[in-house]
């Protein structure tokens, strides 16, 4: 069984719908959630940079692929926010609008991160982070309303924060 | 900056234990103080025949300009490197995304150029070749936050590139370039350098182009300046310190530029460290997602 594999029945076990926007509740939503979700892109085409989101909950798995590693959440407290300053996620508690889960929404939510290659150097390894862990992960929402974000930054259930590695920056 | 800065010490510090899979292996051959930190100004390293060794492994880094401005939010991981005191008298300071940015009035498009550019950026960059694990114009490959190693014996120098596992390869036996258009124009075209003094002088013809090619041809840089067929690219790789790279890039391709440009770039050395694999296509899947959007 492939890691992403293991991943959609992990979805599946926690009996979450993942939504694809505009087009939830269709053929084509049904399509987006089999597919893998590891993505090499244009940073721009697929993620809205003035949609903020951080997720708290549990790790559901951490796929360590190239060329981006993700992180799959189950989401028990998500806050969203308009826009932040360029480069930064500390800003007021009170500008994120914090929620539960929406049901229609499902509470897995898939977090890019950067290439294992750039992780390892930060300090990451494909086991810095395990099923079951409680984290923190601030991030940018994709563009097609689903529950995938670019994670930006990571903060552990010890409170130690690591950079996510967005390729906002990175062209990519 | 400040926000990289603090990233990498919180990084550096975090004690989970379970990244030290990497193990730093000191170059013997590096200049070293008394704490064995490896000399950043040292002198230029030189080959047994005198000539410059280029060889390590390189990291973009600042020159002079402060960073440029992305299109949002988001900290990359690369490490932080030193910046390079900018030389006023030089060519203007590349940028990433838009590689005309430090040069007055932009880079001199020509009516075909720009309508191109102007597409590609409209798109979001989506056929940016670095999005499809394809090997990407020099410029993007020589700025990439992934390093790059030159590898260089008397015959032949070697560029590997992380990203996208690019490699070029630069003849240096006295071969002249072909005709242009004669071989089969490849993405990294074809390549010889020879010294120029303390330079080694690179020049690249039979690229492939924007105007005959694939939409993924030709990205200098990341919103999508092309070259055509014509393109002819010379490279003016230095080593002032043993911790500096700098490279003049020129560019003369009259389909797509009103006249020849140059712009400089600098990188730092990585001491002992490596390149890290990085197959791109393992699990790519950005193709697939923006068709169903």
């Amino acid at each position: 069984m492939t890691r992403q594999s293991q991943a959609n029945r992990s979805r599946r076990r926690i009996g979450v719908a993942i939504k694809t926007g505009a087009v939830a509740g269709t053929a084509v939503a049904a399509v987006a959630a089999s597919l893998p979700l590891a993505a090499h892109h244009s940073f721009a085409a697929e993620f809205d940079s003035t949609k903020e989101i951080r997720a708290t909950g549990a790790v559901i798995e951490v796929e360590w692929l190239n060329p981006h590693a993700w992180i799959h959440l189950n989401v028990t407290e998500l806050c969203e926010r308009p826009a932040a300053p360029r480069g930064s996620d500390d800003v007021e508690e009170e500008e994120w609008a914090c929620r539960a889960p929406d049901p229609d929404e499902g509470s897995a939510w898939g977090f890019e991160m950067g290439s294992p290659n750039g992780l390892m150097r930060q300090g990451w390894s494909r086991n810095s982070l395990k099923p079951g862990d409680g984290a923190t992960i601030s991030g940018t929402r994709a563009r097609d309303g689903s529950t995938n974000s670019n994670a930006r930054n990571v903060t552990m259930a010890d409170g130690t924060r690591l950079f996510a590695g967005s390729s906002e920056n990175s062209g990519r | 900056m400040t926000v990289a800065l603090s990233g990498c010490l919180i990084a550096l510090g975090w004690s989970s234990g379970a990244w030290a899979q990497w193990t730093p292996v000191a170059d013997p051959t590096s200049p070293r103080d008394a704490e064995g930190n490896v000399i950043m100004g040292a002198p230029t390293p030189r080959t047994a025949d005198g000539t410059p060794d280029l060889a390590g492994l390189w990291m973009r880094t600042r020159s002079g300009p402060p960073p440029e401005e992305g299109p949002g939010g988001g900290v990359s991981l690369e490490p932080t490197q030193a910046p390079v005191p900018l030389d006023p008298d030089g060519p203007p300071i590349v940028a990433f995304f838009e590689a005309g940015q430090n040069m007055e009035g932009g880079l001199p498009y020509t009516p075909w150029a720009k309508e191109l550019r102007d597409q590609r950026a409209e798109l979001n960059a989506r056929d940016n070749p670095d999005a499809r694990c394809l090997p990407m114009g020099f410029l993007q490959f020589h700025q990439q936050p992934q390093p790059r190693m030159i590898i260089q014996n008397e015959k032949m120098i070697l560029i590997e590139y992380e990203a996208n596992y690019g490699v070029r390869h630069i003849y240096m036996d006295g071969r002249e370039l072909p005709p242009q258009g004669e071989p089969q124009p490849w993405w990294y075209g074809y390549s010889i350098g020879y010294w120029d003094g303390d330079d080694l002088v690179v020049e690249t013809n039979n690229l492939r182009g924007a105007d005959e090619d694939s939409p993924y041809d030709a990205w200098l840089d990341v919103n999508g300046s092309p070259h055509s067929r014509e393109a002819t690219i010379t490279e003016r790789f230095r080593r002032p310190t043993f911790g500096h790279l700098q490279i003049d890039f020129t560019i003369d391709d009259p389909k797509a530029y009103t006249r020849p440009w140059t712009v400089r770039l600098d990188q730092r050395l990585l001491p002992d460290q490596e390149l890290i694999e990085f197959i791109c296509n393992e699990n790519q899947q950005f193709n697939r997602r923006i068709q169903l959007n």
